[in-house]
This record gives structure tokens, sequence and C-alpha cells, in this order.
């Protein structure tokens, strides 16, 4: 190596380790007040090894409500979301890539039509509708208005279209159905797109809390942010260390989910077989 | 082409399926359907509030108490999100006619509700109680209650901003707990701690809220709305001016500590705890918290009074939805919360929240409560000079720009007139 690239990458490890830092300090920060006592989460100057590892703040924020509940709508909600959206996305996707039909142009600018409303502008005629069809007091609030997703539609679509058509056409030779090219060729190839879509969903979703806070009208049916958010005193002091507790019992799932999808999309990459 | 016929048409099965499913599933699992229980079992009656952490467990308590009171009626509490939250909520539940039967509403919002006729008169109700009159609650209090001559509102947890005093840095210092607005400069300076150029100690602080000005307003005889609300008279009668530059004053000096935006009632709350400064303006729902953390003499006094003493007042009331179809269940609710010992008395003893009527600031409880801890006693004796000048439908979006003006003059160092002129035009855009 030269004197040049040694302090290149110098310079390139600093960077990054500061960068790190910024995005980790957060982080660091939510977990060890989590495990603080509250006249210590108070002091000044404030730190950042708690003297003694307080658990128990774990227990307290989990006994402070009907958390397992809260933990179940959360699974059920986003899991059947990204399960809805995989079923929806992946053969409109497909159509749109590598399909001519009547209507196609316009049918894919509505999706991108759907893809720049924002959400504010909606939820009032979605609330009245939901609560039309009387679904305010169940799960479906949460789960129906999210069952397509145009962004993943229009990003899976880009990525479809690289997939040569010689690689469908040679299927198609073998007499193979359409959805079975779906299955084993297309879905295969677009892993990385679909992991990303999928944990981009997954992140939104968990993380929601305005939408169930509005959608529903009772505990039952709420997820775990909306549980979180209880933990928070109305007025007086404010709890820092049960209230990052329950940051850290809401964060693990994202991470577990991160750290399972970042392999997946490397996996994905070695094994897509173009580029 | 014929299997994506298939297909689309099995999407769309799929979705009435699961459309279908969810509309069977209701009946069991949806048991907040109001009509359901008329002949037998208990009453279903909704209830939504505010509260979260502690104090949300004992709301949550309160209900309890009241639903293994009896056996009619049965009340299903549900934490709706903070006083806006709740709101926004509220006003798309009364459109789709999901609304509950009982709300909590932020005191200074019961207007814009009432202007929209969704509540109900409660004064029929009062009329027929036997345990409870209208005459029973304390006047301070009933401010944001009446409407077109339509009682639609009534206190369930109401607060006033109070001064929290560290007694004992007064003491080291020399001074005497304010009583006016000269004595509070006199005092607030004297707290002051300089190293070099950093302040370790502030005199006073508050956080960042509508509240403490418009006291402040009030103090030097002013109003916040015009009598005929179409206008903010306290920006040209120069009464704006004189708060703004007293505060503003205060802070040059390092008397007065103004918290961040976010999350400033907390900081003030820590800071006042920490002994970093020795006068707090605070609502009286922390006098609880505080008396828990603090390890000096602490005190709480009225606000300084400048042309006179004068308080807003805040926190939540209790009203009923016009739309109810349960409004007799719903007001044997609303009756017991306000009238027995075990409803919003207790509630009160164990937040720091004001008592609301005459007979349970006379409780032995309370009065219990008071020998102990005369610092919530003071709070109460301040209503009598309560007066709520934000009143009007309007209020929630002038709010908002009152909001500006504060941050443009306290963080920005704004001139003080300029900045009010301004919001006083973007106020009458709102109001006219």
């Amino acid at each position: 190596m030269t004197k040049h690239s040694y302090v290149t990458t110098f310079i390139n490890g600093v960077l990054k380790i500061i960068l790190l830092f910024i995005f980790l300090v957060p982080f660091l920060w939510m977990i060890s007040t989590s495990l603080q006592t509250l006249e210590e989460t108070l002091t000044v100057p404030p730190t950042l090894i708690p003297e003694s590892l307080q658990w128990g703040n774990f227990l307290e924020a989990l006994s402070s409500g009907p958390f397992g509940t809260y933990f179940r709508n959360s699974i059920i909600v986003t899991f059947s979301i990204m399960l809805i959206q995989l079923i929806i996305m992946i053969p409109a996707a497909y159509a749109f890539a590598k399909y001519d039909f009547f209507g196609k142009k316009f049918l894919f600018s509505c999706i991108l039509i759907a893809f720049m409303i924002p959400g504010q502008v909606t939820f009032i005629p979605v609330y009245l509708m939901m609560a039309d069809w009387d679904l305010i007091y169940t799960l479906w609030p949460q789960i129906l208005p999210f069952m397509t997703n145009a962004f993943g539609i229009f990003l899976l679509r880009q990525y479809i279209m690289q997939i040569p058509d010689e690689l469908l056409d040679a299927a198609r030779l073998d007499n193979s159905s359409e959805w079975k090219i779906i299955w084993k060729i297309v879905v295969p190839m677009a892993k990385p797109a679909l992991a990303t879509i999928m944990l981009f969903s997954f992140v939104s979703h968990w993380n929601d809390y305005f939408w169930p806070l509005i959608m529903t009208n009772t505990e039952e049916v709420r997820p775990l942010t909306i549980g979180i958010s209880m933990l928070r005193e109305v007025e007086g002091i404010a709890n820092w260390h049960i209230i990052m507790a329950g940051n850290v019992i809401l964060v693990v799932p994202i991470l577990l989910a991160y750290i399972f999808s970042a392999k997946y999309i490397l996996r994905a990459f070695v094994y897509s077989g173009i580029k | 082409m014929k299997k994506w016929l298939v297909s689309i048409f099995m999407i769309i099965s799929l979705i009435s399926i699961l459309v279908a499913c969810s509309n069977n599933n209701e009946g069991t699992s949806g048991e907040k359907n109001d009509n359901e229980n008329s002949s037998d079992g208990p009453v279903t009656v909704n209830f939504w509030h505010t509260m979260t952490g502690k104090n949300g467990e004992l709301i949550q308590e309160m209900v309890d108490r009241f639903n293994s009171s009896q056996t009619e009626v049965e009340v299903v509490a549900t934490y709706q999100g903070g006083y806006d939250e709740l709101t926004t909520k509220l006003q798309q539940a009364i459109a789709s006619n999901t609304a509950p039967d009982v709300a909590v509403i932020e005191r200074a919002y019961v207007e814009m509700f009432a202007e929209s006729e969704v509540l109900a008169d409660l004064s029929g109700f009062l009329e027929s109680s036997s345990v409870i009159s209208e005459e029973d609650f304390v006047e301070g209090l009933m401010g944001h209650s009446y409407f077109n001559d339509q009682l639609l509102a009534l206190p369930i947890y109401r607060s006033t901003p109070i001064l929290h005093v560290n007694k004992t840095l007064l003491e080291e210092v020399g001074a005497e707990v304010p009583t006016n607005w000269v004595e509070l400069k006199e005092v607030a300076n004297k707290l002051v701690v300089k190293n070099g150029d950093t302040i370790e100690r502030y005199g006073l602080t508050m956080p960042y809220d509508t509240w403490y000005p418009i006291a402040m307003i009030s103090q030097s005889g002013g109003q916040f709305f015009n009598e005929d609300k179409t206008s903010v008279g306290f920006v040209d009668n120069g009464i704006g001016q004189e708060v703004f530059e007293y505060l503003t004053d205060l802070q040059s000096t390092g008397a007065l500590y103004y918290p961040p935006q976010t999350d400033s009632g907390s900081i003030a709350n820590q800071m006042f705890i920490e002994g970093k400064v020795g006068l707090l303006f605070q609502s009286t729902g922390t006098i609880g918290n505080l008396q828990d953390n603090v390890d000096f003499d602490y005190v709480t006094a009225f606000l300084p009074q400048n042309d006179q003493y004068s308080t807003p007042t805040g926190g939540g009331n209790f009203a009923m939805l016009g739309g109810s179809q349960n409004k007799e269940a719903a007001w044997k609710f609303m009756e017991w919360v306000v009238s027995d010992a075990g409803g919003a008395q207790q509630y009160v003893i164990e937040t720091g929240y004001l008592p609301f009527t005459t007979k349970m600031a006379e409780s032995p409880e309370i009065q219990e409560l008071w020998a102990a801890e005369p610092n919530r006693k003071v709070a109460f004796e301040q209503l009598q000079y309560a007066e709520d000048t934000n009143k009007s439908t309007k209020w929630p979006t002038v709010m908002h720009e009152f909001f500006a003006a504060i941050e443009a003059i306290m963080y920005d160092g704004e001139d003080i007139k300029s900045t009010l002129e301004t919001f006083k035009t973007a106020a009458e855009l709102n109001l006219n």
C-alpha cells in the first residue's frame, strides 16, 4: 500500500467510526437508561454505565398493562400485512413488468398516484368506511388499508424488468405455468428487493402509533406502540427508566428483523445469478 | 389471460372473505356494541380518557371501584391519546357514529364541541339528582362548562398553575416568597448564581406553554380574547407588551430560565428538583410528584400578582355525548364520579388535581390531606381568582399562533411589539 492509501484508509475508518457513533449513541443511551434507577436518570452529568443493573424496570414496564395482548396484536397485524402484501404485490409487479395488456399505463400511473398521496389525506374517509363496516373494534382497520403497497409494486416491477425475458421464455418452452414461473424463477431472483420491501413494511407497521390509535376504539386490539406510549406520565416527572425499558422491548423485534433480513439480502445477492 | 382472470377473481373473493370474517368476529370480540346489551346484563358505558402512566392506572382503579359498587352499569374506560389526540379522535367518532357515551375533553376544547351541538345538556340530570346539584361545583372551575345556557361539561381532573418554591434556597439568600411582580423580579435575581459567564443557578422557570403568559395577562388586568371574541385586545392596550417585556427582562439577567420546547415541563421540574432554580410556575398536577422527589423545604404559593391575583384553569372536563344510547347509565357513572367518596375524590387525593365540589373540599378525607400537605390547599384557595379568558371555538387555532409568538420572543429575541402585532393579525384572521 502506498502512503496515500494508508491515509485515506485511516480517514475512512475514522469517519465510519464517527458515523457509527452518531447512530449508536441514542441506542446505547436508551439501553443504559432502561437499566438505571429514576434518580440515576436525573443526575447531571448523566451516566452512561448504570451503577447497578435494574432489570426490574423491564418487569415494571411489562406489568403496567396487558402487554401480552399488545404484543400479540402487533405480531398479527404486522405479519398479516406482510403476507397479504406479498400475495398481491408479486403477481402485480410481475404483470406490470412482463405483460402487455390494455390500460397498463393507466393502471400503473394509478399505482404511482396512490404511492404519492399522503396518509393524512385519506385517513378520515378510511376511518368512516371502517366505522361503517363496524370494524373499528377489531384488528382489521390496522390491516385492510395496507393490503397493497404501491411503493413495493413499483420497486419490485423495476427489479423484475431486469430479469431477462429469455429465462422466462425458456421456462415457458418447458411447459411451466405462469404461477410456477413466478414462484420458481421470479421470486428467488427478486429476493433482495423483496427483503428490502418487507423490512420497510415491517418497521413502518410495527412502529405505527397514530393509525392504530385513531382506527381502533378498544385496548384489546391495540398494538405495542400504544402500550409503550402509556408508560408516559401525563403531568409530573417522566419515568425515563421505565419508558426506555418499554422502548427496548419495542425495538428488539425490529433489530432481529433487520439482522435476519440483512443476512438474507446478502445471500440473495450471492445466489441471484444475474449481473 | 383466462388464468389471470381466475387469479383476480380469487383475490377479490379472498378480500370479501376477509371482510366477511371480520364481521362475524365482531359479534364475539366486539363487546363494545352498546345496543346489544339492552335487556339482560349490565349496560355498557364507554368512557374515553386521556390519562397514561400512574394517573391512567388510577383512573382505571376508579372505574373498577364503580363497576364493583353496582351491577346495572359496566363502564369500559379507554385511553384515546392525549388531549389533542382525543379531540381529533372524538371528532371523527362523532361523524361516524362510533363515539363513546362519556369522554374527557380538555376544558378549552369544550366550546368547539358545544358549538357543533354534539354534547348532552346535563342540567336536567343534575336537577333530578338527589346527591349533587349545580351549586355544589366550585365556581372557578365552571368557566368552560356553560355554553348557550346549557350545562355541557363537569370538571373531573382539573388544575391551575401555581408557584412552587424551594424555601431552603430562598432562606439561603434571605428572601421571602414573592407575592407580586416586583418582589418576584427581586427574588429571582437574588437567586441567580453565576460562575464567570455560565449561570449555575436560575431564579425562576416555567414550561413553554401559553398558560403562563395568559395568567400574567389577566394578572395585569387584561383578557386574552375580547368580550365579543373578535380580537386579542391585550396587544393594543399594551398589556401584552408589559408581560413579555417583564419576561425577557428576567431572562436577560438569568433570573428566568426558559426551557427548550421539547419536554419543557419535565425539564423545568427536574431543574427545580435539583435546586438549579428556586421558583417554578407549574401545574398543581405535579405537587404529588414534586413532594415525593425533593429533598428541601418545598412550599407552594399563589402566582404573584401584578394589578391583581389571577389564574387560568386547565385539565380535563367530563362530558356526555348527545348521541349516546345509554344516557341514563352514563349519567349514573358521572353522578357517582362527581359525588362519591370513591369516585373523583379518591383520584384527586391520589394525584394532586383540584377538588371541584364544595362537598369534596369539605370532606374529612380532603381536610385531612390538606392538614398533612398544606401545599395542596394553596392551589384550591387560588381558585377564587380563577378566570378563563381564552374561551372561543377558535382557541385551538389561535393557540398555535400564540405559541409561535412566544417562540419568536422568548427563543429568537424578536421584537416584542412587532411580533405581537403579527400575532394579532393572524388571530383576527381566524376569529372573524
